[in-house]
């Protein structure tokens, strides 16, 4: 029964109560069940797995980048193979004469020590400190976005369910499916467009940019005022965009929490319908939505790579289409790695924030005694 | 002395696409202080429905059609009925405390056993955190569970027994007159269940609350309950105590529920089932609704649905206008009907 | 009882699967937003393959009219080389939603399958696919699709499709998986009778069909990561198509600079406005089959 994450887990546990030989297949297992462990040998695994896969797939696809980048340098006469050869493996902080497999380990061992290469397009840089340049800016925005359209979803949600076949309820429904049929880059598109160039509401050419020039960072009020303002439209359109999504899964999980039979008997304990709807129905129905957290915010950070580009925003997004662009595979694999670290960890602390918030996950579990 | 609750020609239909259900039809009964009730009837036959109406927590889709509930305590009574809301927040628990069938649900999977009990507690007035954990403690020890263990333990971690353990503990918190429990062995093995009933035994001798449980198994109703209440098609077939309706059953439903209960004692091949199915609660027809599972019904029964009659028996009545031939039928031993049956 | 009193089987009114039509039309007809996206769907299949037909594909444009705004004679005016905007809709629709199908059904196929497999055969095959659909779930999938696009370049849409589907399994596989597994436990003890062989078969003929909603649902949905994906890796130019498209009309804008030029704003706001509400047909329709196919969660 390997269930691997706490949605696969609850699924598990409804359909399989405990019998003799599932105590005993428990306690042997005692260690790998704890979400702990688990949520820790999972992030660990994903890291691993997409760090090979990224290493084989620059080395091993046809056409791949390091020797385009051969035959570039060769391609003005200024290199010979030899040379280029080599430029082209230091680059990417892989010995080409190695065998495959040790070249693997380098790469690895190279990881280990924050070394993911260094850009083809300015000679030198490591991309690591590219990708940390940028990727705060990115985290900030789809972090804040999501923090607030989580909070205020879940409330809307909540509500639509309780106040069911009204009007609001109807609204909120529809205006839920509306916002997350738009793709989230096409919001921001429309953002300029429409209210910036066609309307001229907003003064998107001031927007441009994560801080206004000259600004000097420090924790001083102008400084956190300016980025705020340079933030505000990234943030409005991750919170846009995933709005939607919050509204129609919370109402979907207090109607299903409606239905339980604890709340009939608190109820009938006289208990006050604020408090079920808080501490009964609410707190039980937004569970499988805390485990959709970080799948939401890898799905914004994707789209973060248009957005950026609209608002003209120095985060991650936009750094990797100006990769793409140059063809800088050093930094396009860099973005990837350092991205996809940051989902695994934003998983792991909504796995553990999970487990902390349901208990039937965080211990150990099972029935004992009569 | 005035019954503590007084139900009068209650009646409740269901909304549903096809028309009205009619779940529970002209019921009427009263319950005194200290008695303890058994109501007693197949799936279907409206008896949670009727329990629920108690404590106002009937579906949406349920209305009271027509009838009274009244409830009294030594103060005043009250129909429950017209309660308002408020008044009727404060009623639930601590007047009348209903325990539902599968206590594995009953509670919040995500808070501790203490939250809970604080939670009632609160909800009642009782603010004093130490009062409410002293009285918490002393009512897990009345059912033989550990406190200490109990209280700081989530739903899923206790057995099914434990947790129908702890919701009577929690039903006695603000000792209420009445306690109504639907089906409350039912989900549990038979050791178990043993110890549940010598539980409620044990604890209505000693508090004095009066009981109302449902249940399709007449077992339990014959070692706890005074009196005792048939049910068929929503409405009340039989009313009498548990002796008479054990040893001088007098409804032709009541006799064959208690021919369906095999005997440990008795002899091989004299347990039968009632043949056929309960009506069509939307379409019910103009007479007797037992007539095509009857034994001993005869145009007449179709003709219309008979009033409860009084039977040769005081305080015992049954909706039957062929009483007297099934009384002929069991007789008035002393032995059990169910024995006589098997024997025979 | 005669032989004419009994209902023979060839006894219908109607031909079944009409008759199945009809119901499914009358259950959506009490969702109006459901209606009106299956209304929205029709449109746009209708718009983008039989619509084609009918409209020549201009080849070039009026050079005097560049950026015209919207007339009589171009309804949606006209871009930068003075071609009618509104064709370029008409025309632009096929191969977007042809990519969309041929991924929802890859993607469908190959989720259903393994999930299916990997339920029965368990163990360590089992284990091991939940962990790759686990990472694939974790990964942010429009990053990685550009970072394999960008070193792959898919040239034509059918390879598109094979790129778009590689990611988007993981999701629907682990339902398939979970809903295999509770139907292998129910059907253990009588499957256990049977032979190896009627196990199987036991299965794909029961969960399959029960798990037709699930499918249908979540192929509608596979669409729209579909058309996200690709709307985003064309405007990027990481899909180097030639022909019309209502992505490319934004890649070329983009490129020239039309979104901050007022007189371009049909130009660009259309293929905008055509997308979303193509999106937003497929997502009300598939709302209303949720409800349709969920008891529960239907109004009374």
């Amino acid at each position: 029964m390997a269930a691997t994450t706490p949605a696969d887990a609850k699924i598990v546990a409804q359909q399989f109560p405990t019998t003799p030989r599932a105590n005993r297949a428990r306690h042997i297992l005692g260690y790998w069940r704890h979400p702990v462990a688990q949520a820790l040998v999972k992030a660990f695994l994903t890291i691993f797995v997409t760090t090979t896969i990224t290493f084989f797939l620059i080395r091993l696809m046809p056409g791949n980048p390091i020797d385009i980048k051969i035959d570039e340098l060769t391609k003005d006469g200024l290199m010979t193979y030899q040379e280029a050869r080599a430029q082209a493996a230091s680059l990417f902080s892989i010995d080409l004469d190695r065998p495959v497999f040790e070249q693997y380990l380098s790469f690895v061992g190279n990881l280990a020590h924050g070394n993911i290469g260094y850009s083809f397009i300015s000679q030198g840089t490591p991309v690591m400190s590219i990708v940390l340049a940028v990727l705060p800016w990115t985290l900030f925005s789809v972090g804040t976005g999501l923090l607030f359209s989580f909070s205020i979803g879940v409330f809307l949600g909540l509500f639509a369910a309780y106040n069911r076949n009204t009007k609001i309820d109807h609204i909120l429904s529809l205006g839920g499916s509306i916002i997350s049929a738009v793709p989230n880059y096409f919001i921001a598109l429309l953002i300029v467009i429409v209210l910036g160039v066609e309307l001229r509401w907003i003064p998107i050419t001031q927007m441009r940019g994560a801080t206004s020039p000259g600004m000097q960072p420090g924790f001083t009020p102008a400084f956190i005022g300016d980025v705020l303002f340079h933030a505000a439209l990234p943030i409005s359109v991750f919170f846009l965009a995933t709005l939607g999504h919050w509204i129609l899964g919370m109402k979907s999980a207090t109607i299903n929490a409606l239905e339980e039979d604890y709340v009939n008997a608190a109820r009938a304990r006289g208990l006050s319908d604020g408090r079920i709807m808080t501490a009964y129905v609410g707190r039980n129905a937004v569970l499988p939505l805390v485990t959709q957290l970080a799948i939401t915010a890898g799905l914004a950070i994707g789209g973060s790579i248009l957005i950026e580009q609209y608002f003209v925003y120095q985060g991650v997004g936009l750094r990797l289409q100006a990769a793409v662009t140059q063809r800088d595979y050093p930094v396009m694999q860099g973005i990837l790695l350092m991205v996809t670290l940051s989902v695994v960890i934003a998983n792991l602390a909504a796995d553990l924030l999970y487990s902390k918030l349901d208990p039937r996950i965080g211990r150990a579990g099972g029935a004992t005694g009569a | 002395m005035t019954p503590i609750l007084s139900v009068r020609d209650l009646s409740i239909d269901y909304r549903t696409r096809r028309g009205p259900v009619h779940a529970v039809r002209d019921v009427s009964f009263d319950i005194a202080k200290g008695e303890t009730v058994a109501i007693i009837g197949e799936s279907g036959s409206g008896k949670t429905t009727l329990a629920v109406s108690f404590i106002r927590l009937s579906p949406r889709s349920a209305k009271i059609t027509k009838g009274q509930i009244l409830y009294t305590n030594d103060k005043e009574t009250v129909d429950i009925r017209t309660l308002p809301d408020d008044e009727l927040r404060q009623y639930r628990w601590s007047e009348c405390a209903m325990v539902f069938q599968a206590a594995l649900n009953s509670f919040n999977p995500v808070i501790n056993i203490w939250e809970q009990f604080a939670d009632t507690a609160r909800a009642h007035g009782l603010k004093d955190s130490k009062k409410i954990h002293a009285r918490a403690q002393e009512l897990l020890d009345l059912v033989h569970l550990d406190p200490a263990r109990v209280l700081t333990a989530y739903p899923h971690e206790l057995s099914g027994g434990m947790k129908q353990r702890v919701l009577i503990a929690l039903s006695l918190m603000l000792e209420p007159q009445l306690i109504i429990l639907d089906e409350p062995t039912t989900a549990l093995d038979i050791l178990t269940q043993r110890s549940i009933i010598d539980l409620l035994g044990t604890l209505r001798k000693k508090l004095g609350f009066s009981m109302i449980f449902i249940s399709h198994d007449l077992s339990i109703a014959a070692e706890l309950a005074d009196r005792m209440i048939t049910m068929y098609a929503g409405t009340v077939v039989e009313r009498a105590s548990v002796t008479d309706l054990f040893y001088r059953p007098r409804h032709p439903y009541s006799v064959g529920l208690l021919r369906a209960v095999p005997r440990v004692s008795g002899a091989m091949g004299a347990v039968a089932s009632i043949p056929g199915s309960p009506p069509d609660l939307i379409r019910l027809p103009p007479g007797c609704t037992y007539v095509p599972r009857c034994p001993v019904a005869i145009p007449a029964c179709s003709e219309r649905e008979p009033d409860l009659l009084p039977v040769d028996m005081p305080d015992h009545d049954a909706r039957c206008i062929r009483w007297k031939t099934v009384a002929e039928q069991v007789g008035n031993a002393e032995v059990a009907v169910a024995e006589k049956i098997a024997t025979a | 009882m005669t032989a004419a009193a009994l209902p023979r089987a060839g006894d219908r009114t109607l031909p079944r699967p009409v008759e199945s039509a009809i119901e499914f039309l009358r259950l959506l007809s009490k969702r109006p937003s459901g209606l009106i996206g299956f209304i929205g769907i029709v449109f746009f299949l209708s718009l983008a393959f039989i619509a084609p037909l009918f409209v020549p594909n201009q080849e070039s444009g009026d050079i005097t009219q560049l950026y015209e705004t919207p007339s009589l004679q171009h309804l949606l005016g006209t871009d930068n080389a003075g071609r009618d905007v509104l064709n370029q809709i008409v025309q632009g629709g096929k191969e977007i939603i042809s990519v969309a199908l041929i991924t929802a059904f890859l993607t469908t196929l190959v989720a259903t399958v393994l999930g299916s497999i990997s339920a029965l055969v368990g163990g360590r095959f089992d284990a091991a696919l939940v962990a790759i659909a686990d990472i694939l779930l974790t990964v942010p999938p429009l990053i990685v699709l550009i970072v394999i696009s960008a070193l792959a370049r898919p040239t034509n849409f059918l390879a598109l499709a094979l790129v778009l589907s590689l990611l988007g399994w993981a999701g629907l596989m682990r339902q398939v998986r979970a809903q295999v597994l509770t139907l292998k436990e129910r059907d253990y003890v009588e499957a256990a009778r049977s032979l190896d062989l009627g196990l199987i078969h036991i299965v794909f003929r029961e969960i399959l069909p029960n798990m037709r909603s699930y499918i249908v649902i979540h192929f509608v949905l596979a669409m729209t990561g579909a058309i996200y994906a690709q709307v985003a890796l064309i405007i990027l130019g990481l899909v180097p198509f030639s022909g019309k498209n209502w992505a490319l009309m934004l890649y070329f804008a983009q490129t020239q600079g039309a979104f901050y030029f007022n007189d371009a704003f049909w130009f660009v706001f259309s293929p905008i406005l055509a997308i979303i509400l193509l999106q937003l047909s497929l997502v009300l329709f598939v709302n209303a089959l949720e409800d349709i196919f969920n008891p529960r969660l239907r109004s009374s």
